[in-house]
Formats: structure tokens, sequence, C-alpha cells
């Protein structure tokens, strides 16, 4: 069994990691050149790629914190429910917009957060007078990544609550007994019960997302524009404009740029493989 | 054990195929790309100045006799109406038959059509990473004026100015000076235009005029054309819509939003013999300041800004009008009927028939600037030369493609109109379109030997109109008198010719070509900035000035060069 699967490997996993050997060469028309390290020269002076790296880091870390802590929150919430099937309903709707593609859902939001007359957000609250001029929510610098957060807790809550229903039922109900009876409230109860209990996953789902942080794509791109591309470009958009946006694209440099995101990628897996060591004594590798 | 022996293997294996691949094929590949492309061009350029025309006219008969091509992949963008969802297998196997036959061998026509949109992307894409033969690659494509330019400079593609000097159908051109002006300085010709370029018009719905209590006779002005705007702008409804407020991309920029453009020109371009960069004129500025404006009146639909071509159209003549305009500039001739269709179909303004759109004259500051609308540079067909020296394979391309393209008979009826009996027909037939609905049912009857076309593949509610070659602006007419003359596309096209003036020539330069599309973005960027109130116009250019000044300095004295 052992050869299938070597061949498989190869074939599969690491015959196609040969292209990062592009990442050296001029790759453009009718010409495949070594150039050595010119693509990341180019790269480091390069100051669009500095603020989409920044945006990257920005973006995701700051996505990571605020839905992982809306989910807990929506999870406690949700655990703290008595009445079974509003708890079940509640879990499916927001299950729901998980399951949708980021084109519909930010076809969706587009639409309700326009600037037009089809504006529903600007026109309801232009027809309650609490503002006289359309606000540009997708194309205001200041606006555009809370509305990217907003848009993330509204899609990956629900999907977030998973792992931490799961946890919160193999809580011992003894720990809660034990609460009751020295007197602690609802609220006590969950914050000396419920949260330490949570902490250990809350700390593992952090570390294992924090090494795919540098993944972002889909989200950015179909709700970024050019008027915020200052804070909203982020590294994969940054290569996929210059590799399909681009009237002659250099495929080397666009692999440099790649190559640069799966070494730092790679740093932070390391990274993230130390403390969740430390964390649960075990790594994530 | 088992863990870490794979382990090592795996990484061996990996180590020892970088080590292989890395050692020098690319490089090698390089060379002899290189000097291949070098003996091409050089073997071209020299044929192209010393031989004559009896002689390249002879080679090329013999080179395309000695090269048999039976399979031709062709990448085109939407102007291939015949798409899969309307009778492109017909088309395919009709243009096989016809071709086999004019070639005396078989021939298998394979065609990519990626989404219109996307189009550019995807050809930089297959270009760069595929090979002749690859099963992928095309071996001719259509292009944009600007895509054209872009790649004019490469290596790439073809030099056909023999083939197209001794073409069958240049006897029959009526419109020589659209394929001569392509022509490099050196003769070289890298594109053939089946068609000249058409351009856009200012369309007006009639009900919105008469609901304003206006007359189209008195928008003479870019102020009379303004307070026509702001009277169509009220409950929801807005003025006009674009697809962006500039076309930054792509030739002639200008063309969706041209009463607020006026006599600006957004790019680089040639003004009394020398190139200038139009984007740092005071022209330019004023335009941005009029967009601003409008923009802030809410004169010009919000969406415009992010609008696909599709998007806007689609809003304008949607069934609900409510959140509609009144205005919007499209292309000429045949989308005046495609547009009057799509308004008949949402039932908008139904009892007006025909007369729901009106034309607009070009207004007094595009006349005393440009002339009238700008008809843009026509789109072309590029062959690709394989870069081997030898232009059998090219020569075969372009007699199995373009000559027989405008044969004026057979292959020019498929291009134009589509396929027998499944686009179009000369046999007796009756149909009816919306048969179902009083209000827009139609009746159609042909007698036999009629030409006629046929109810839409896709929807036969409606009359399929064309297929890539519009009748009317193909420089080679057809011989066999099929003709479909539809008024409102006749009326649509005489109104265009009379008046619209040639655009600007693109410009072709190996600097501009590597930074365009950030050049792009950085200007779509600002000019949106400006629109949507976030800086002025002057700061804006300011902006790009400091941003991109030496490199458009370098290119100008590119171009100047040349």
């Amino acid at each position: 069994m052992f050869l299938p699967v070597f061949i498989y490997v190869i074939i599969v996993y690491y015959w196609p990691m040969l292209g990062i050997r592009y990442s050296f060469y001029d790759y453009t028309l009718k010409k495949i050149e070594f150039v050595g390290l010119k693509h990341f020269e180019k790269m480091f002076s390069d100051k669009e790629f500095w603020k989409a790296f920044t945006n990257t880091l920005v973006l995701s870390i700051t996505k990571l914190l605020i839905t992982t802590l809306a989910s807990v929150i929506v999870s406690v919430f949700i655990n703290e429910m008595a009445n079974l099937f509003a708890k079940k309903v509640l879990q499916t709707v927001i299950y729901l917009p998980h399951f949708m593609s980021w084109t519909v859902t930010a076809a969706i939001f587009t639409l309700f957060l326009s600037t037009s007359s089809t504006g529903f957000i600007n026109e309801t609250l232009k027809s309650w007078g609490w503002i006289t001029e359309s606000i540009d929510f997708m194309h205001e610098t200041d606006l555009w990544r809370p509305v990217y957060y907003l848009v993330n807790i509204w899609k990956e809550t629900g999907w977030g609550t998973v792992i931490f229903l799961a946890t919160l039922a193999g809580i011992n109900p003894e720990l809660y007994e034990a609460a009751d009876i020295d007197g602690a409230t609802r609220l006590q109860r969950i914050w000396y019960v419920t949260v330490p209990e949570l902490a250990n996953t809350i700390i593992i789902v952090l570390i294992l997302n924090l090494a795919k942080v540098l993944n972002l794509f889909e989200s950015v791109f179909v709700m970024y524009n050019n008027r915020v591309f200052e804070v909203s470009d982020v590294i994969s958009t940054y290569i996929y404009r210059k590799t399909f946006m681009t009237a002659i694209p250099n495929y080397g440099y666009t692999t440099a740029v790649g190559l640069f995101k799966s070494l730092v990628g790679c740093v932070l897996v390391l990274l993230c493989n130390q403390a969740s060591k430390k964390v649960r004594g075990r790594g994530i590798l | 054990m088992k863990k870490k022996l794979l382990a090592v293997l795996l990484s061996s294996a990996m180590v020892a195929s970088l080590a292989a691949c890395g050692s020098s094929t690319p490089a090698d590949t390089s060379a002899d790309t290189d000097a291949a492309a070098t003996e091409s061009t050089e073997a071209t350029t020299e044929a192209a100045a010393e031989e004559t025309t009896e002689a390249a006219a002879e080679e090329t008969t013999e080179e395309a006799a000695a090269y048999e091509l039976t399979d031709l992949y062709i990448t085109v963008d939407g102007t291939l109406t015949a798409n899969v969802d309307n009778g492109q297998d017909a088309f395919v196997e009709q243009w096989e038959a016809a071709v086999s036959e004019k070639l005396g061998h078989e021939i298998k026509l394979h065609i990519n059509q990626p989404e219109h949109s996307g189009y550019k992307d995807n050809v930089a894409q297959l270009l760069t990473t595929g090979a002749p033969g690859d099963g992928q690659y095309p071996d001719a494509l259509i292009m944009s004026a600007t895509m054209f330019k872009q790649y004019q400079t490469t290596g790439i593609l073809w030099n056909m100015a023999d083939a197209y000097d001794n073409a069958e159908f240049q006897s029959r051109i009526t419109l020589p000076i659209i394929n001569e002006n392509m022509k490099t300085d050196a003769g070289e010709l890298y594109g053939f235009a089946p068609t000249y370029g058409n351009g856009c018009v200012t369309y007006i719905k009639q009900s919105w005029l008469d609901a304003a209590g206006l007359k189209v006779e008195d928008i003479k002005t870019f102020d009379d054309y303004y307070n026509m705007l702001k009277a169509f702008t009220k409950d929801g409804q807005t003025g006009v819509i674009a697809a962006g407020f500039g076309k930054m991309d792509e030739a002639p920029y200008i063309n969706y939003m041209p009463e607020f453009w006026q006599g600006a020109y957004p790019a680089i371009y040639q003004k009394d013999g020398q190139w200038v960069d139009g984007f740092q004129e005071q022209a330019t500025i004023d335009a941005l300041n009029r967009l601003a404006q409008g923009y802030a009146d809410g004169v010009i639909d919000k969406d415009t800004e992010e609008a696909s071509t599709k998007t806007a159209r689609e809003k304008w003549f949607s069934n609900d009008q409510t959140t509609s305009e009144g205005v919007f500039t499209y292309w000429a001739g045949t989308w005046l009927r495609t547009l009057t269709d799509n308004l008949d179909k949402n039932e908008v303004d139904t009892e007006l028939g025909d007369d729901r759109l009106v034309q607009l004259p070009p207004i007094q500051e595009i006349k005393d600037t440009w002339g009238g609308y700008i008809n843009r540079e026509a789109p072309v067909w590029v062959i690709t030369d394989d870069g081997d020296g030898d232009n059998s394979r090219e020569q075969a391309i372009f007699d199995a493609l373009l000559e027989t393209m405008l044969d004026g008979d057979k292959v020019q009826t498929l291009w134009t109109y589509g396929a027998e009996d499944v686009h179009w027909s000369t046999h007796a037939e009756e149909f009816t379109t919306n048969p179902d609905d009083p209000d827009k049912k139609k009746d159609y009857s042909y007698a036999e030997g009629e030409f006629h076309l046929k109810q839409s593949p896709n929807d036969p509610n409606s009359v399929w109109k064309k297929n890539h070659l519009d009748p009317v602006l193909v420089i080679a007419p057809l011989t066999n008198g099929f003709i479909d003359n539809d008024p409102l596309i006749e009326e649509g096209n005489k109104f265009f010719t009379e008046n619209c003036v040639d655009a600007p020539q693109s410009p072709s330069s190996e600097t501009l070509t590597v930074v365009e599309a950030d050049l792009v973005v950085d200007k779509t960027t600002l000019m949106n900035e400006v629109v949507a109130g976030k800086k002025t116009a002057e700061d804006a250019i300011a902006e790009y000035q400091a941003e991109w000044g030496d490199t458009i300095t370098e290119i100008l004295a590119e171009l100047n060069a040349q």
C-alpha cells in the first residue's frame, strides 16, 4: 500500500509545488528567463504589497477575534435557553448564512447598503429622518472594514458556535449544581463556570485559525472596490490583480508573492503548533 | 520509523525534482523562443520590405498549400452571439462543412468563448501559459483596439500584411482605410478588422421626455442636457446611468458619458502630431468636475460607479421604471433595436412601439470639440505566431478563418446572421412571437426564397438579430443579397454615421503595456474619488502626476520617438 500512496502524494501534492521555481524567473509572453531574486526585491520595495500584507493581517486577525467572540456569546446564549424548540430553531437560522456563497452574500449586502434608490438601509434611514444624504457604506474607507466585519459576523458566527456548543454540552453539570448551592446568580454561573470551561476551546480555536490568517481572498474580493483598496486590498487580491487583471502578466512576480505568503503561512503554522503544544499538551501537526 | 522514512523519501523527491527542473529548461526555452521570434520578425520584416506583392502571393500560397490545417482553435468574446445557448453547434457544423468544401480538406472549428466581461484577463492567461497546439492556445482570437495595441509589440501576433494584401476579398472591400490605418510604419499588419468600429449614442426614453414636457430638439447644449437630467431625477428615478463614469481600461474611454466628458480624453492620445497624456489636461479636470456635480446633484445614478454594462442596461430597461433612469448612452445601430425590444419585453411604454427611444444628437460642446460621437477603433482578429519562422501555419489559419469570413457568400452569412434554418432561413414559414400575450403578439410570414431571420434559439418570443459581423458595419458586404432591413436598425446606423467622428488612435508602447493595468486602476480610483466628492479634480491630477509623472514622460518619449 505504501507505493500507491507515495506516488499519489508526489503527483498531487509535491509535483505542482515545482511551480515555485518560477518565482525566480521572468515568466511572461514568450519569455521564461532566470532573474534570481529580482521579483523579491521588487515585491519588498512595492508599497502596494506592504499595504496588502498589513491589510491581510489587520482584516484577518480582527475578523478572527470578532467572530470568535460573537460565536462564544451566541453559544452561551443558546446554551442558556430553556425552550428546546426555540433553541433548535435559532441554531438552524444562524447556521444558514454559512452555506451561502460569498458572491451571493456580497450581492445581498451591496444591494442593501447601496446609495441608489434601491438601497434598503439608506432609504429606511432617510425615511426615519436619521440621515438626509445616503451613506456610501461600501466605498468609504472609514466604513468598509466595519461593514466587512459585520458581514463576516452575520455569515460565520452561527457556524462558529458548533464547536463551542459541543464543549458546553460536555461541561460537568455538577459544577453548575455546586455554583447553585453556593448561591451563584445566572450571570455568575456563566462567568465562573461556563467561561472558564470554554477558555481552553477558545484558545484552541484561535490558535488553529491563526495559522490560516493569510488565506483571505473570496470574502474581500467580492466586497472591495477601487476606492477602498487602501484598507481592503489583501495579499491574495493583490496577487489576483497582478496575475489576471494585467494585459501582459508576469507570472514570475506573482509566484514570488505567493511563495512569500506561503512561507509566512508556514511560520505561522509552526508558531501555532508550538502554542498548541503549550496550551493543550500536543501540537496541531 | 515508517513516518520518518516517508518524510525522507518525500523530501528527497522534492529536492531532486526541484534540482532537475531548475536545471535550465526554461532558460533554454527562452533562448529558443527569443531566437525564433527574432528570426521570425526579421524574416517577415525583410519579406515585407524586399519582396514584391506577386512573389509574396506565390510564397504564401505555397506555404498554405504545404500546411494542412485540420483543427482551428479560436477564442472569441460575447460578440459572437451564436453562443452555446444560441445555436453555436449548428454554426460550427455549417462552418466546418462550408470551409472544408472551400479548402478541399476536413477542418474542425473549436470555439472558446469566455465570459465577455472577463475576456481580456482570460486571453492574457491563455497566451501566457499556453503554447500553439496544446488544445487551448488560440490560433486566432478577437481583440479590442486597446488589447490589440498592448499585444502588438509582444511578438506573439503574426504579421498578416501579405496575406491581407493578397486576400481574395480585397476586390470587394468598400472600406479599405480601416485596415490600412492599422498597418505600422513598416507596413506590418498584426490585426484584421472585418468591420468598422461603431460607437455609442445617447438614448432618451420618449415617455420621460413627454412627462417632463421636453422635446429632444430642445436639448442642444450641456445646460439643456443637465436640466433634462434634473427634470428626470425625482421620486427614486434618476437622470442617467452608465457602466462607470468613464471606462479607463478600454478606448475610447469616454463613450458612455460623452456629454459630461465633452472634449476630454483621459488617456494618452495624439494631438497635433504629438502624443500627450489627456488625463493631465484641463479638459479632464473640467469633465471630472461636471461628473462630480452630477453625482452630488443626484442626476447620475449612484449605481454607475460599480455597474457593469449588463447591470446598467438591465436597470435601464427594467420593468420597474420607478427606480430607473431616463437616459442611457449605448451602442448605435443594432442596439437601438435590442434596447427597444427589451423595453417591450418588460412592458415599458408599450403604446409607443418602436418610438420608445429617441436618439440625442451630439450636444454643442461635443460638436465644438470632437465634432460628434466617437467611432471607436475597430475590434480586430489576430493570428498567433508560433515563432518557428515559417508562415505556413499562420497563412493556413488566415485562409481558413479570415479569408472565408468575408467570402461574400456562405461563410460570411454564417458570421453575419448565424446558421441556416437555425438563425435564418429562405424557406417559406410562419411564426408568432409572444403568442399568449394579445398586446405583444406578432405574426411573421415569409414566402419561399425570402431571406428572413428566425426566432432566437433561446427565446422564441424574440427574433434573432445578427451573429458576429454587423451587416451594416462590415468592410466587404455580402454578395448573396441576404439582408435584414429592420428600419429601426437602419435608422440607428444612419443616425450614428451622420453624427460620428473617428476615435483617436490608441498608443502602442512597451512601457505602457507593462504599466497599463496599474495605471488604469489608479486613474479609475482617482476619477471615482473625485466624482464622489472625496477630493478635488485638481488634487487628483496632482496626485496622479506625482505617482505617474515620470513613467508617463517615459512613455510619451517612447511614442514620440516612433
